[in-house]
C-alpha cells in the first residue's frame, strides 16, 4: 500500500497556502489567493501543489489544516492552532529561532520556542486591523503605490510622522491629514512612520512574552523589506526571513500531519 | 434622566429560576446535595428581599464586600447590589437594558460594567428601592462612588465606610471604629438595634466557613481535581451573600463532603483531566455553561483561583466581634489584587500555589474595566513563567456580551491547550 502523503493546509483570509511533504522533505508547496468559499480554495491550493508531483487529490493524503478558514475545511483531517504550526515550521527551517513574529492578513502573532523548538508562550492582537497585511494594504491605497514601492520609499525617510498604532482607522485619518497639511509631510516619512506603527505594535507583544534571539518574521508582510528593516532598526540586530515566509504556518501543518502518521493514528 | 417605576419582575425572576433549578437539579450526581442547598439559598435570598417591604423588613443595598454579617446580626435585610444586578440580568438575558441605563446616567463603556449595570438597574427601578445605600472602599474606586449615585437615585440616606489601606494596626483599629460608627447610623435610621450575641456567633461560624474554604481547596489538590468548572461562582457568591449565615455552613460542609467522596473514589470534575489550570480573576459570568462545556470537552479543570477562593488565613474571635469582622476584611482573597497592596510575599505565595496545585498552565481574565487588576497581568505571567508555567490572558468583559463572542473564547482556550498539550 502506497505511504499516505503528510498535507499541511494554512487558510488565510488573503490568501491559502498548502505543503505537501514526503519522506525526503518538501515535495511541493503552493500559495493562492483565498476566494470567498474557504474549502475551495484548500481544495485548490492542494490540487495546485499535488500538480507539481503528479499526484491526483485523493484520499492518500492526511491534512492537517490551520489559518483563520481552517474549521471551513471538511476534508481536512485534524486542525491545529496557528501558534504550534508556526512554532513547527520555524523549527525545522530555521532552529536556531527563540522568538517569531508572523504578520497576517487580519491578526499579528509573536510566538515563542523553548531549547527543543517547542511553543513556549504566545500573545496575538486581532482586536483591531492596526498591525496587520490589511492595514499595510490600506495604507498602501492611500499613498497611491504598491506595498513594494512603499518599502523602496521608506528607506529614503529622513524622519518619521507621527500615526497612531492603536487603531486603523484614527490611523487612516492621521496620515490623510499628513498628505493634506500645508506643506504635505513628505510621502517617505508618512512611510516610516506608517510602518512604524505597526512595529511598535507587535514590538509590545513581543516584549510582552520576552525577547530571545534569534528573531525570525514571517507571514506575506515579512516580505515587505524596508517593514523588516525597522523591525530591525527596533531589535538592534537582523532578522531571520524563511526563503517562502507565507508558507511557514502551512509546512507546520504538513509537519504536524507527518507526525500523526508515524504515531499512526 | 427618567426614573422608571418600581418593579419586583427581575428579583421575582431569580426567585422562580432558583426554585426551577433546585426542582429540575441538573447538577452532576455527585454534587446534587449541595447543589441544592445552594439554589435554596438564593431562593430564600430573594424572597426575604421581595417580601421586606410587605413584612415591615428595612432593606440595606450594598456593594460587594461590604460586611453583610453586620446586618444579618441587626435583622437588616441585605440587598447584595452587584450581585443581585446580575442574577436578575443573566436569568433573563436583559444586560444590554441594564448597561444602557448605565449609559443614560452618563457612565462611559471604560467604567467597571457591574458598576455601570447596577446603576442602570437602579435607574430603571429593576431593583427594589433600599432603605439606605451602604457602601466602601472595598473593593475599588468604583464601588467607592457608586455608593453615591444609588443614593440620589433613590433618594435614601447612605453610609460610605472607609477602609483603610494597609494592614496595621492604627488602620485596623480606625477602621474597627468606622464599623461602630456605621452600626451607631443604622441603629438610629433603622430603629433596630446590633444584637452583639448574634453578631459573635456569626464570626464563629464565618471562622468555620474559613476552615471549611481551606479544606475545600485542599481537596481540589487531587488529581484527578473533583471541583467542576460552574462551582467556582457559587464559592463566591456564598461568602458575598451568606457570611456566617449556618445555611452557609450546611452548603460548604456539604460541598465538603461531596469533594471528599469524590476523591477517594478518585472520580474528577471531567472524564479525563488534562489540564490542571489556575485562574486569575473572573471568567465572563455569562459564560459560565459554555466555559463549563469547554471544560469537559478537552479535560481542563481550574484547581485553584489563588486571588478569589484560596483563603490562607483564618483565626477570627468569636469574643472580639467587631475586630473579627475588620479582620475578615484583610482576609478576603480578592482584597490581595484588586484593593492591594500586591507585596512580593503574595507573588511569591502564587507561585508556591501553582506548585502545590500540580498546575501546568494559568488563565488570567483580563476584566477590561477593572484597569487596576489588569496592572497585575505581568507580574503574575513573569513569576509563573519563571517556574515554566505558561499563562494565558484572555481581554474579556464579566457582564457584557458585547466584548467577546463564544467562539473566540473557544478559539483562545483552544490555541492554549494546544500549548500546553505541545509541552
Amino acid at each position: 500500500m502506497e505511504v499516505k502523503k503528510a498535507v499541511g493546509l494554512d487558510v488565510g483570509s488573503q490568501t491559502t497556502k498548502a505543503v505537501v511533504l514526503d519522506g525526503t522533505g518538501i515535495l511541493a508547496s503552493a500559495v493562492i489567493t483565498s476566494g470567498d468559499d474557504a474549502e475551495a480554495s484548500a481544495k485548490a491550493a492542494i490540487e495546485q501543489a499535488l500538480q507539481q508531483t503528479g499526484l491526483q487529490f485523493d484520499s492518500n493524503l492526511y491534512i492537517t489544516a490551520t489559518g483563520i478558514g481552517a474549521k471551513s475545511v471538511s476534508f481536512s483531517h485534524q486542525q491545529k492552532g496557528l501558534t504550534t504550526c508556526l512554532a513547527r515550521g520555524l523549527h525545522h527551517l530555521l532552529p536556531s529561532v527563540q522568538l517569531a513574529i508572523d504578520i497576517g492578513a487580519e491578526s499579528s502573532t509573536v510566538v515563542k520556542l523553548n531549547e527543543r523548538g517547542k511553543l513556549s508562550d504566545y500573545a496575538n492582537h486581532d482586536k483591531c486591523a492596526a498591525g496587520t497585511g490589511i492595514f499595510l494594504q490600506q495604507m498602501a491605497k492611500l499613498m497611491l503605490m504598491s506595498l513594494e514601492e512603499m518599502s523602496a520609499h521608506s528607506f529614503k525617510a529622513k524622519n518619521r510622522a507621527d500615526v497612531t498604532n492603536t487603531c486603523a482607522v484614527f490611523a487612516e485619518s492621521e496620515v490623510i491629514s499628513h498628505v493634506h497639511r500645508v506643506p504635505p509631510t513628505p510621502k517617505e516619512d508618512i512611510i516610516a512612520g506608517i510602518f512604524y506603527s505597526v512595529v511598535s505594535r507587535i514590538m509590545t507583544m513581543c516584549k510582552r512574552i520576552g525577547i530571545k534571539k534569534d528573531v525570525a518574521i514571517t507571514g506575506g508582510v515579512a516580505l515587505n523589506k524596508g517593514l523588516v528593516h525597522v523591525f530591525e532598526q527596533e531589535f538592534g540586530f537582523a532578522l531571520l526571513v524563511p526563503e517562502s515566509p507565507q508558507a511557514v504556518a502551512a509546512l507546520g501543518a504538513a509537519i504536524v500531519s507527518k507526525e500523526t502518521l508515524e504515531k499512526g493514528t | 434622566m427618567t426614573v422608571a417605576e418600581s418593579r419586583t419582575d427581575k428579583i421575582n425572576a431569580i426567585v422562580r429560576a432558583s426554585r426551577l433549578i433546585l426542582r429540575m437539579n441538573p447538577a452532576r450526581p455527585e454534587l446534587q446535595k449541595s447543589d441544592a442547598i445552594y439554589y435554596k439559598m438564593l431562593a430564600t435570598y430573594f424572597t426575604r428581599l421581595l417580601e421586606a417591604p410587605q413584612k415591615g423588613g428595612f432593606v440595606a443595598a450594598h456593594t460587594v464586600f461590604f460586611p453583610t454579617e453586620i446586618l444579618y446580626a441587626m435583622d437588616i435585610v441585605p440587598m447584595h447590589t452587584e450581585l443581585t444586578t446580575w442574577m436578575a440580568a443573566m436569568f433573563l438575558g436583559e444586560q444590554a437594558e441594564l448597561l444602557a441605563g448605565g449609559a443614560e446616567l452618563g457612565l462611559a463603556p471604560e467604567i467597571c460594567s457591574p458598576h455601570r449595570g447596577l446603576a442602570g438597574a437602579f435607574l430603571l427601578k429593576a431593583l427594589p428601592r433600599p432603605d439606605v445605600m451602604l457602601w466602601s472602599s472595598l473593593i475599588c474606586d468604583n464601588s467607592a462612588k457608586s455608593g453615591e449615585l444609588v443614593m440620589k437615585l433613590n433618594d435614601c440616606p447612605g453610609f460610605f465606610l472607609d477602609r483603610p489601606f494597609q494592614r496595621t494596626k492604627p488602620e485596623v483599629d480606625y477602621f474597627v471604629g468606622e464599623l461602630g460608627r456605621m452600626i451607631d447610623f443604622l441603629e438610629q435610621l433603622s430603629g433596630k438595634k446590633m444584637n452583639w450575641d448574634r453578631l459573635s456567633e456569626m464570626v464563629a461560624r464565618m471562622d468555620e466557613h474559613i476552615k471549611l474554604l481551606q479544606e475545600i481547596s485542599e481537596l481540589r489538590k487531587a488529581v484527578p481535581s473533583p471541583f467542576p468548572y460552574q462551582g467556582y461562582l457559587k464559592l463566591l457568591s456564598v461568602d458575598y451573600m451568606f457570611p456566617g449565615q449556618p445555611e452557609a455552613t450546611e452548603y460548604l460542609e456539604t460541598l465538603r463532603d461531596e469533594l471528599a467522596a469524590m476523591v477517594k473514589a478518585g472520580k474528577g470534575a471531567v472524564g479525563k483531566e488534562r489540564f490542571r489550570i489556575m485562574t486569575l480573576f473572573i471568567p465572563p459570568m455569562y459564560m459560565s455553561g459554555f466555559l463549563e462545556k469547554i471544560s469537559q470537552e478537552y479535560g481542563a479543570v481550574s484547581v485553584v483561583e489563588p486571588l478569589f477562593t484560596l483563603w490562607m488565613e483564618g483565626g477570627l474571635d468569636p469574643s472580639k466581634p467587631l475586630e473579627s469582622v475588620a479582620k475578615k476584611s484583610f482576609l478576603i482573597p480578592e482584597s490581595r489584587t484588586m484593593y492591594g497592596p500586591l507585596s512580593k510575599q503574595m507573588l511569591d505565595e502564587v507561585v508556591q500555589i501553582a506548585r502545590d496545585y500540580k498546575v501546568d498552565g494559568a488563565v488570567y481574565w483580563a476584566f477590561i474595566g477593572c484597569r487596576h487588576t489588569c496592572a497585575t497581568i505581568k507580574l503574575f505571567k513573569d513569576v509563573l513563567n519563571e517556574i515554566d508555567i505558561p499563562m494565558l490572558t484572555v481581554d474579556c468583559d464579566l457582564v457584557d456580551p458585547t466584548i467577546n463572542s463564544k467562539e473566540e473564547i473557544r478559539e483562545k482556550l483552544e490555541r492554549f491547550f494546544e500549548l500546553l498539550e505541545e509541552r
